[in-house]
């Protein structure tokens, strides 16, 4: 008997153990306020250089720029401590970042500041990150904040505005003989058409193999495809359709049937299965390569991938309502503040994120904008300052319809700016004709509508 | 009747210490098991019917996921590419046991071909996957070998782009990394055989493949299936051979892809935990098939195959029943 005991007391001990380790996951996991004291002071109140300037603190850092961790963050975490000299801040650059990310911060213990993933919904901001202030304040000095503000609080503070647009190598359209820049979906076919009759250079480089890099497309369906700053809201979410033909080459099937007609006439690279990013990035530089549909981001990396520094340009995208370009200007990643750290390092943590987004030159440096009210253009978007281009900014979702979007494109599963399955499923179908873009549109449309219908949104 | 002592007497009796000692050793591996096993595995299992993202609030749904798995047409289209990869498992069984008897005779070099043969398995799969997409590139390793042995470029197709071809090049980098390992455990297999059971088959005057069918193939039955069901579960979730080389696009995208792409992309964990659940389960039957269809032809370890059994059984009662007529009839 007594030997059946001792068995069963330490069996009953570890599964007693073990349900207290399951209990202690479901409370942190819930996030909440559960850890430090949350600060009451908020960004715009600190003065940089001369509040407290003799706080100790540690940081720890979690962000995607994974190229730069041990170079140019060092030296902003040098120049900062020049002020601060008692804040050590560590970063730690994670390369899958928007999914370990999201991962963590259900966790609680993730560290001090992070760059907030997108997954996170705006009425669940505050369970993660600490709110820096009041938006109506903040707005004085920053721009774009709606992205992570939820209730009259930001909760986040964006690190640089991105201009949506297309990289071009202007060494090979010149010697395709192009003068002037596209500024149609024909005309911009027609270019491409010309560059691979004239020049050795692969005309479209999708980048399909990255995968991450098909979503890029998805950022120019918005403002850039209709001129209208509230499409994504009322257009896209809320519209009936969004994906059909408008017949006048806008909207978001003339983004995706773009390059659903550089695929299918052979514009684009043999095999787009076996692409590679970072040997992109310098073929591109030499002049292997005419095109690349991304984000203002790039446009630094691929002028330093080579010599040609100088042949790399930027140009709006070739869709054009009633003569003008749009380009859409948005905010890259958001610094967010870990809602559980204790006061000194919250208070810490505001002072480097004013620090990075006010005086560090980040933004110059990575080919955008800074997301400041009083900031200057930079020159490598020279092309932008025309009288047929435009910059808008998309509205943001109005109040109690933050999270309608994503919960849509979630539900629907096309996953856009998320997964960028959209120009996948065009190059997929574009290659092997298995489907034609109209039947993809409907295809598109069918589980939008589906998903809409879920939320309560009606026609 | 047992006679009744006291605690200290019982203490010291030994047998606490040997209690004891088999407790403490039982601790460490059953807390890491529960902990990082059996926790997660009941936490899938409610997470399948949640509405659910990794943040946020859930929602209980009962079944709704399940019936969604069903219903959905790309979770069991996915089913159909395992097929593939279970004849690459055939395919892959057959070289290695090929291997495993030219091997296991006393050849030259045996163990550098053991070696050479077992090496792709110690590369991590997600390596593999690198390795293979540039294998595959056009016009890059695979490509220039076929064409120094005469094939032109243009007759030869886009290896991942193809969906003709691009789920065969993907199940052959799968023979590629795990026949080797097969392979080793066959000849281990083939050196536990009583060497003089081979020597009575060649006094018998047994051919070389005669040996091989009624000598080593007996005795290493066990082996073979375990292997077998290994491979065929295996292709049933397949991850990271589409996963890494083609991102499970043109249509390369198996089952494990998909859930990986509901999970992370589109946010419905519940339905994904749905989906692996289901996959268990179809696992699960799929390994009992091959279970009862070795048994019935093959036998199970020492013991004779069920339809073996099963005949002899009858002619016995046939010879009986012969008997007992014959008997009637004298």
């Amino acid at each position: 008997m007594k030997k059946k005991k001792v068995f069963a007391l330490t069996l009953a001990a570890v599964m007693t153990l073990s349900l207290a380790a399951c209990g202690n996951n479901g409370g942190s996991g819930k996030g909440g306020n559960g850890g430090g004291k949350a600060t009451d002071v908020t960004i715009d109140q600190i003065t940089l250089g001369e509040d407290y300037t003799d706080i100790e603190a540690d940081l720890h850092f979690l962000t995607h720029k994974t190229d730069v961790v041990d170079t140019k963050f060092q030296d902003y975490i040098k120049e900062f401590q020049k002020m601060y000299p008692n804040i050590n801040i560590e970063y730690e650059g994670i390369t899958d970042y928007a999914n370990d990310v999201t991962t963590r911060l259900s966790t609680g213990d993730w560290g001090d500041i992070c760059m907030i993933p997108t997954t996170v919904s705006k009425d669940d901001l505050g369970d993660y990150f600490l709110p820096m202030g009041d938006t109506d304040t903040l707005s004085q000095t920053y721009t774009m904040l709606d992205n992570f503000s939820y209730d009259g609080k930001s909760y986040g503070l964006p690190s640089m505005a991105n201009i949506q647009g297309v990289v071009y190598n202007k060494a090979v359209f010149e010697e395709a003989g192009i003068t002037e820049l596209p500024k149609t979906p024909d005309e911009f076919l027609t270019a491409l058409q010309q560059i691979k009759d004239k020049t050795d250079a692969i005309p479209l480089y999708t980048n399909f193999a990255a995968g991450w890099t098909m979503s890029a497309w998805d950022a120019y369906i918005d403002g850039c495809a209709t001129g209208d700053t509230n499409f994504a809201n009322e257009g896209l979410t809320k519209g009936e359709n969004p994906f059909s033909d408008r017949g006048d080459g806008t909207g978001p099937y003339a983004v995706y049937d773009t390059l659903y007609e550089a695929v299918s006439r052979g514009l684009t690279e043999d095999d787009p299965t076996t692409t590679d990013w970072e040997g992109s990035k310098g073929m591109m530089n030499k002049g292997e390569i005419a095109v690349m549909v991304l984000g203002s981001w790039a446009l630094p990396q691929i002028q330093q991938a080579g010599e040609n520094a100088d042949d790399i340009g930027y140009m709006p995208f070739p869709i054009s309502v009633d003569g003008i370009q749009y380009a859409t200007e948005g905010p890259d990643y958001f610094y967010g503040i870990n809602v559980n750290s204790s006061a000194d390092e919250q208070i810490a943590a505001m002072c480097y994120i004013k620090f990075l987004v006010e005086q560090s030159g980040f933004a110059a440096s990575e080919g955008g904008v800074d997301c400041l009210v009083d900031a200057q253009f930079p020159e490598a978007l020279s092309a932008f300052q025309s009288d047929t281009v435009k910059i808008i900014m998309n509205d943001p979702a109005p109040a109690g319809e933050e999270t309608l979007q994503s919960d849509i494109n979630n539900e629907s599963e096309l996953g856009i700016n998320v997964s960028g399955e959209l120009a996948t499923e065009v190059v997929e179908n574009a290659t092997t004709s298995a489907k034609t873009m109209d039947e993809l549109a409907d295809e598109w449309n069918a589980a939008w509508t589906a998903a809409q219908e879920k939320y309560g949104v009606t026609h | 009747m047992r006679e009744k002592r006291s605690f200290r007497e019982w203490l010291a009796t030994g047998k606490v210490n040997r209690r004891l000692v088999m407790v403490t050793f039982m601790f460490v591996p059953l807390l890491l098991l529960i902990v990082f096993t059996y926790l997660p595995f009941g936490k899938m299992i409610q997470f399948s019917f949640y509405d659910m993202a990794y943040l946020g609030d859930r929602e209980f749904v009962g079944l709704d996921n399940y019936i969604e798995v069903f219903t959905r047409d790309d979770c069991f289209q996915a089913l159909k590419l395992s097929v593939y990869y279970m004849i690459g498992a055939f395919i892959q069984l057959g070289l290695a046991l090929f291997f495993a008897s030219i091997l296991s005779t006393k050849m030259k070099g045996a163990g550098i071909f053991k070696g050479l043969l077992f090496f792709p398995y110690l590369v991590c799969g997600i390596a593999v996957g690198f390795i293979f997409k540039f294998f595959y590139t056009r016009g890059f390793v695979l490509d220039t070998v076929l064409q120094w042995i005469g094939f032109n470029l243009d007759n030869l197709p886009y290896w991942l782009r193809d969906t003709s071809i691009n789920n065969i090049s993907l199940a052959a980098t799968s023979i590629w990394r795990y026949m080797g390992q097969n392979m080793v455990l066959f000849i281990g297999a083939i050196m536990s055989v009583d060497s003089s059971m081979y020597e009575a088959a060649a006094i018998d005057g047994a051919s070389g493949f005669q040996k091989f069918r009624y000598v080593t193939f007996p005795s290493i039955k066990t082996i073979i299936v375990l292997n077998l069901i290994l491979s065929i579960t295996g292709s049933l979730s397949v991850f990271e051979p589409p996963y890494v080389t083609t991102g499970g696009d043109f249509g390369t995208g198996t089952y494990f892809v998909i859930m990986n792409e509901l999970a992370h992309e589109s946010q419905k964990v519940g339905l994904a935990s749905a989906m692996a659940i289901v996959l268990l389960v179809i696992i699960l039957i799929a390994t009992g098939l091959q279970k009862l269809f070795f048994w019935y032809f093959f036998g199970e370890g020492e013991k004779e195959a069920y339809r073996v059994i099963r005949k002899r059984k009858k002619r016995a009662a046939k010879e009986a029943a012969l008997a007992a007529q014959k008997g009637g009839t004298a």
